[in-house]
């Protein structure tokens, strides 16, 4: 399966490109910011995941998502991020996120949780 | 700045390291200061605005920097480069973005973080505030993180109170 990270921190990337890799996830695609996540996503039809930071330049996280359901892609959207508040965790389902991490995470766990989501994925 | 304001901050750095860098950390006594001064070589930088706002500014030594970020990613880092810089960033981010989910009530928004390198400088802190800054021991070294804090509606409301009841 195909898997875009979307972060606009590059050692956020490398850790979670490193978490995907032990699960043999090897076709990783990355992107900054939320306008890169619309343009390779526009590019590529093969993608099967999508962990999306929230609070990043040019286009946030959650504003991507909004307008990768309005154009119908039904791609599976996981939110990684720090905004840890119930409330944000509510906007994020209702724009169309299918899932959320929470920043910080041990890597141990974003392992499993990232696992559990490539099986749901992979139904 | 309330002294309790700076408890969340403190649990944050506590769960982020031991969370992602499985590692302790002991918080020594919160020193008042009106503007932030020292000798630390790269500091992260975060703002807080909505119904609280702030400065977070998260200040490690180099050799600090280079442990810590080296243990985020799983390598050996021997000298600044752009991973240290994005890391301090990320770093603090998640700090600031865990705290802020500790204070009940608030909608606190973060602004995008800024590292800065140097060792001579001078954070200035908000209008009415105070810097609290934390020293930090573990095992990966040294740091430090400095907080400016104040409840923006609340302080607001309690003036307006204040200045109605005074009348």
């Amino acid at each position: 399966m195909q898997v875009l990270i979307v972060d606009d921190s590059q050692i956020m990337r490398k850790i979670i490109t490193g978490a995907l890799k032990k699960l043999g996830v090897n076709d990783i695609l990355e992107a900054s910011n939320g306008q890169e996540a619309i343009d390779t996503l526009g590019k590529d039809g093969n993608i099967g995941l999508v962990l999306m930071d929230w609070n990043m330049p040019t286009m946030t996280g959650i504003d991507a998502v909004k307008k990768i359901r309005l154009s119908n892609n039904k791609v599976p959207v996981v939110m990684v991020t720090t905004e840890a508040e119930k409330e944000k965790v509510i906007e994020a389902i209702k724009s169309g996120a299918n899932d959320y991490l929470i920043k910080p995470f041990n890597p141990k766990d974003i392992q499993a949780k990232l696992e559990k989501f490539l099986q749901a994925c992979a139904k | 700045m309330r002294a309790e304001n700076i408890n969340p901050f403190i649990e944050s750095v506590a769960e982020t390291f031991e969370s992602m860098l499985e590692c302790s950390v002991e918080a020594g006594d919160p020193v008042l200061n009106e503007d932030a001064e020292g000798t630390p070589d790269i500091i992260g930088v975060i703002g807080l605005s909505g119904t609280a706002q702030g400065i977070v500014a998260l200040k490690l030594p180099v050799k600090t920097a280079l442990a810590v970020i080296g243990k985020m990613i799983g390598v050996e880092i021997r000298g600044i480069d752009s991973s240290i810089i994005d890391g301090v960033g990320e770093l603090v981010n998640i700090i600031a973005g865990n705290a802020k989910a500790k204070f009940e009530g608030h909608a606190i928004s973060l602004s995008l973080p800024t590292v800065v390198r140097g060792s001579i400088y001078k954070l200035t802190n908000l209008s009415n505030t105070v810097w609290l800054t934390v020293p930090f021991e573990s095992p990966l070294g040294e740091f430090s993180l400095s907080v400016c804090f104040k409840q923006a509606v609340q302080q607001e409301k309690e003036a307006v109170h204040a200045s109605v009841n005074s009348r």
